[in-house]
């Protein structure tokens, strides 16, 4: 088995990442797997397809993209698109109200949700069945009924077009929590019951036991939440009463959306300049979620 | 180790969140284990309180209501109406065929999807080595790709005569549907598309849920001569379970609520209201500023969904007491081996 | 700021109303008791004017406003611009929050809606209503009280591949019903693969089809205010609209994105739509169509669309946005905001001069535009508007039958009422 793993080799690859190998084959089939490559290599491009052209089709110049039949490669390249998106856009300012907002209401949900995902998972406290419930309700109620009093309550608290207004619905979604909880409570009971033994409080038993070995559930949740706040679009619109306050998708949304005609090369523009800064995040997170908590875990 | 425990973990869960403590020398523990419990709930059920609880609770007054948009600015013309709005909703044929679209949408989407994420996240997890990371990143793609100009990748490849997906039909001699142009063929295309915008989110979610599968026991039982599938079966899917509830609840509530992909594919509905979901009624009524019919449509919906959610509760936990039970069973057996 | 909450208060227990009455007298401005509007005073405009804009208009107007600025120099307008995307839902929210600017653009289909919850302020006698196109001047009317002022405009005219139909040995500019159904046919029968594009069905038919309701003579309202769409007329409309499908003159699918190479490509020989087109086809190097104003049945009619100016009974700087609002429709400003935007003129009189008045394109919609009709500015009017839709579609991809068609948009439509 490991001849023809061998064989599909990087000869560059490090010892390190060899070992590794091996030791996942051992687990998983017995067999190289061509034909999984090849399956997981055709999903990809399909996967993959679709924002492909996207990509290309950002740098035709609009009478291309709306060609019949379509083109794949641009025939004529042209960064007319994005030079008009960056000229026409403050884009400095949005992308910072965009991070702002997205860096706050991720730090505010690894946070909160991972308290009480520890809390539901692994506690057995008064009320926590029907806390758990109403929490998990509400992810439930289409969110569209909710934007006149949420917005409502926004204005009469003084928060219309600030940060806050923008931050602070978001900062506790039932969403994280339903995560964690599910994660956590994947997580043996002996870990938590050593802990009280040693006399940790409830605290510590969180922080320095639980959450080192949520860092895949939490890479996970961050992802999904940063990517959510980062590509709200009605929530901000509606707070946001200028400019100033605008974040990326509402902006892009400004020219490339017309009453009655849409500009197809300034929306792929834009929308390919909102993907970047989510594919690095998810670059970077990534890694996360596969540090396997399988060997720091009790064995 | 075990006496300790026992010690420290008095009758521990038998009824998770009952607030009567059953066993008596629990009681002043566990009322500090409430308070702890309650501590760390506190900063999240605060600004639940009052960021979610409170509109809820208005949008629910809502439903009772005969709001509309022309009331905004004059409350006292609002009236109370009962229960009348749904009697409105569930006497339109109209949302009775955004039901049907909707359940269509959800009994074939769901399956499909979980399925389908659940065998890549394993071959991602196990059976990849070389460039794992780079696929990872491709099939998350979708997900983090702006929905409009998705839009307009897909109806090229939906095109009738010269789609890619006909084509590649054709390949096979078979004579490719027109996909949103045809009333029978509009809603496995949505399906399709959704399919493959919402793998990324399950893969990367069964495949953190993945890491708490220990290694030592795959090895164990391949030692014992287990095959993948019995392993599958045996291993990973007990231990994955709370994961997979979660991203068959998640996937459940979020394919309810279909919304997205036929307001731009389909230009809301179409063709002949095949694609009409009942998130985007609502939110046609919404926009028309029928606002209390769009609320008791949503609560309508909404108790779609807790009935769904409690179905896969039911589904992927009763049959689950393993985990759980060995481990009470563990600790009542030191318990009263005290 | 309040209201809304009012609304979930008034609502709530009884406790909680004590709140909401202690100041209820002020919201009891219902519509029809201020039809007289306040007068705007005299003299120059000042302080900030906060106005809402979206797209283009939004991204042009800051910088076009010096020039009111520069006449006002105690006066600033404060442009924020906002994606048409969800302009509806942003508004129908800051009403009801209370939040609304002093100016904000409203489609001309929302107008009936956003009047009727009282947050528009009646357009004084500074403006002019007769100075507009009456259809344009209509939209701004709701229950007989007229709501700001009708922006720019824009109507459908009849776009023919010139190529194509000299091929095919017919004028590109058809006069009547007759001569479009002819004349398309022939096209297609001269190679193309179909004659004529119509949107068959879903969101935004209506404005391709009511065009022809209303050059059979039909009406949506009769004088009274009752809903008339189970006419003889619309059912002659729905008849010649259906026809189109049934022969495979025009197709049920009509490609989102690709209209426009295809009417370069001649597989199309004709299509209906807005001024919008013109630059679009330009822009893909396309120079060989016939504009034309759209056939007439029993007379000549057209759809007109655009965007109004509104002022919010709430507005902060009332005087200054009804003369910055009373500027914008002067006739040499209109002007000069089509030559910033492409915006067609809401008032005849700017079209004397430029390029309005010597281009041959342009001037097919400015005779075009003495034809077109709104639809009346009714609260309901969206919602009917969805049930045409919805019913003609069925008329052109599934056969329903006209009459049939027409009762059941009559039913529906009077189901929902005009909402008046």
């Amino acid at each position: 088995m490991s001849t023809v793993m061998r064989d599909t080799q990087d000869p560059t690859s490090t010892p390190a990442v060899k070992q590794n190998k091996t030791r996942t084959v051992a687990i998983g089939e017995a067999r190289p797997q061509w034909w999984l490559y090849l399956t997981l290599g055709v999903g990809l491009v399909v996967m993959v397809t679709p924002f492909v052209w996207m990509a290309l089709s950002s740098l035709k110049p609009e009478a291309e993209i709306r060609a019949n039949p379509p083109t794949w490669w641009p025939q004529t390249f042209t960064l007319e698109n994005f030079t008009e998106l960056f000229t026409r856009l403050d884009f400095p300012q949005f992308f910072t109200n965009s991070a702002v907002v997205a860096v706050f209401v991720t730090l505010g949900n690894l946070v909160f949700c991972s308290m009480l995902g520890y809390a539901f998972a692994k506690i057995d406290f008064w009320g926590r069945a029907w806390l758990f419930r109403i929490v998990l309700g509400t992810m439930m109620i289409p969110g569209i009924v909710m934007l006149v009093p949420l917005f409502v309550l926004v204005s009469r608290l003084g928060l219309v077009d600030t940060y806050a207004g923008l931050i602070l619905p978001f900062l506790a979604g039932p969403f994280g929590v339903f995560l964690m909880r599910q994660f956590i409570s994947a997580l043996p009971d002996e870990l938590i019951d050593a802990g009280r033994i040693d006399g940790a409080g409830e605290f510590r038993i969180f922080a320095q036991i639980i959450l080192p070995l949520c860092k895949p559930a939490l890479a996970t949740l961050g992802i999904l939440t940063f990517l959510g706040s980062w590509n709200n679009f009605l929530w901000p619109l509606v707070v946001a009463s200028s400019e100033d306050k605008y974040t990326l998708p509402v902006a892009l949304a400004l020219y490339s959306v017309g009453q009655n005609e849409n500009n197809y090369g300034l929306m792929l523009a834009g929308a390919v300049a909102v993907v970047a800064p989510v594919v690095l995040v998810f670059l970077i997170l990534q890694k996360h979620i596969i540090q396997g908590i399988a060997t720091t875990g009790i064995k | 180790m075990a006496t300790s425990t026992a010690a420290r973990v008095p009758a521990p869960a038998d009824s998770p969140g009952r607030g009567a403590a059953p066993v008596r020398r629990s009681t002043p523990l566990r009322r500090r284990r409430s308070i702890a419990a309650w501590g760390f709930a506190a900063p999240f059920v605060l600004l639940f309180l009052v960021f979610t609880a409170w509109p809820v609770i208005s949008s629910l007054l809502m439903s009772v209501t005969d709001i509309k948009s022309r009331d905004l600015q004059n409350p006292f013309n609002v009236n109370f109406v009962g229960l009348d709005n749904f009697a409105t909703v569930l006497a339109d044929p109209l949302f009775w065929q955004a039901a049907r679209n909707t359940g269509y949408f959800v009994v074939v989407g769901v399956p499909v999807v979980m399925f389908v994420s659940l065998m890549v996240a394993l071959a991602l997890n196990t059976g990849i080595t070389r460039l794992s990371g780079f696929f990872r990143v491709g099939y998350f793609m979708p997900v983090v790709t702006s929905i409009v100009a998705v839009a307009v990748v897909w109806r090229f490849l939906l095109k009738d005569d010269n789609g890619i997906i006909n084509v590649v039909l054709g390949w096979f001699g078979i004579d490719g549907p027109n996909w949103l142009g045809d009333p029978n063929w509009s809603m496995p295309a949505m399906i399709l598309m959704a399919v493959w915008r919402s793998m990324g989110t399950l893969i990367v979610i069964f495949l953190a849920g993945l890491q708490g599968v220990p290694a030592s026991l795959h090895e164990a039982a391949a030692l014992d001569g287990a095959n993948a599938v019995q392993r599958l079966r045996l291993i990973t899917v007990p231990i994955m379970r709370p994961t997979l509830l979660f991203g068959a609840v998640l996937t459940g509530i979020g394919y309810l609520q279909l919304f997205e992909e036929p307001l731009v594919m389909t230009n809301g509905g179409g063709p002949l209201n095949s694609t009409l979901s009942v998130s985007l009624y609502i939110y046609r009524q919404f926009g028309f500023g029928n606002y209390g019919i769009a609320s008791a449509m949503s609560y309508l919906l909404f108790l779609a969904i807790v009935l769904l959610t409690l179905l896969q509760f039911r589904l992927l936990t009763e049959r689950d007491p393993r985990p759980r039970r060995k481990a009470r069973q563990t600790t009542e057996r030191e318990g009263s081996a005290r | 700021m309040r209201k809304p909450l009012r609304v979930t208060v008034a609502t709530l227990a009884a406790a909680t109303t004590l709140i909401a009455l202690t100041s209820c007298g002020r919201s009891d401005d219902a519509p029809a008791e201020d039809m007289s509007a306040a007068p705007v005073a005299e003299g120059e405009a000042t302080g900030t004017i906060t106005v809402w804009a979206m797209g283009t208009e939004g991204e042009k107007l800051g910088e076009f406003a010096d020039a009111f600025s520069a006449e006002n120099p105690d006066a600033t307008v404060e442009v924020t611009a906002i994606p048409w995307d969800a302009a509806h839902d942003k508004i129908a929210t800051a009403i009801a929050a209370d939040q609304t600017p002093d100016v904000s653009m409203v489609g001309t289909t929302w107008m009936g809606e956003f009047a009727s919850t009282g947050a528009l302020d009646p357009t004084p006698d500074t403006i002019d209503g007769t100075s507009f196109f009456p259809g344009a001047w209509g939209t701004t009317i709701v229950n007989d009280v007229a709501y700001g002022m009708p922006w720019y405009v824009e109507t459908r005219v009849l776009y023919t591949n010139t190529a194509a139909a000299e091929a095919a040995g017919v004028s590109p500019s058809p006069a009547t019903w007759d001569d479009l159904k002819t004349s398309t046919a022939a096209i297609q029968a001269a190679g193309a693969d179909y004659g004529i594009t119509l949107q068959a069905g879903q969101q935004g038919a209506w404005q391709t089809f009511m065009p022809f309701a209303w050059q059979a003579g039909a009406q949506i309202l009769d004088d009274e205010g009752n809903i008339t769409l189970d006419t003889p007329e619309v059912v002659d409309a729905l008849t010649y609209y259906q026809s189109f499908f049934t022969d495979g003159v025009a197709p049920v699918d009509v490609p989102v994105g690709t209209l426009e190479s295809s009417l370069i490509a001649g597989e199309f020989g004709a299509m209906v739509s807005g001024p919008w087109h013109i630059g679009i086809l330009e822009e893909a190097g396309y120079a060989d169509f016939t504009l034309s104003p759209l056939p007439a049945g029993e007379q000549l009619a057209s759809f007109i669309g655009g965007s109004n100016l509104a002022v919010f009974k709430n507005a902060e700087n009332r005087d200054g946005a009804w003369k910055f609002i009373e500027w914008l429709s002067q006739p040499d400003t209109q002007a000069a905001w089509y030559e910033a935007t492409s915006d067609l003129p809401s008032v005849p009189e700017a079209w004397e001069t430029g390029t309005l008045a010597t281009d041959p394109q342009l001037a097919i919609f400015g005779t075009q535009l003495e034809t077109a009709v709104a639809p009346p500015s009714i609260p309901n009017w969206e919602q009917i508007a969805t049930v045409i839709d919805t019913e003609l579609e069925k008329v052109t991809r599934s056969g329903l039958d006209p009459q049939e068609a027409a009762t059941a948009i009559q039913q529906q439509a009077e189901a929902i009422g005009t909402g008046l």
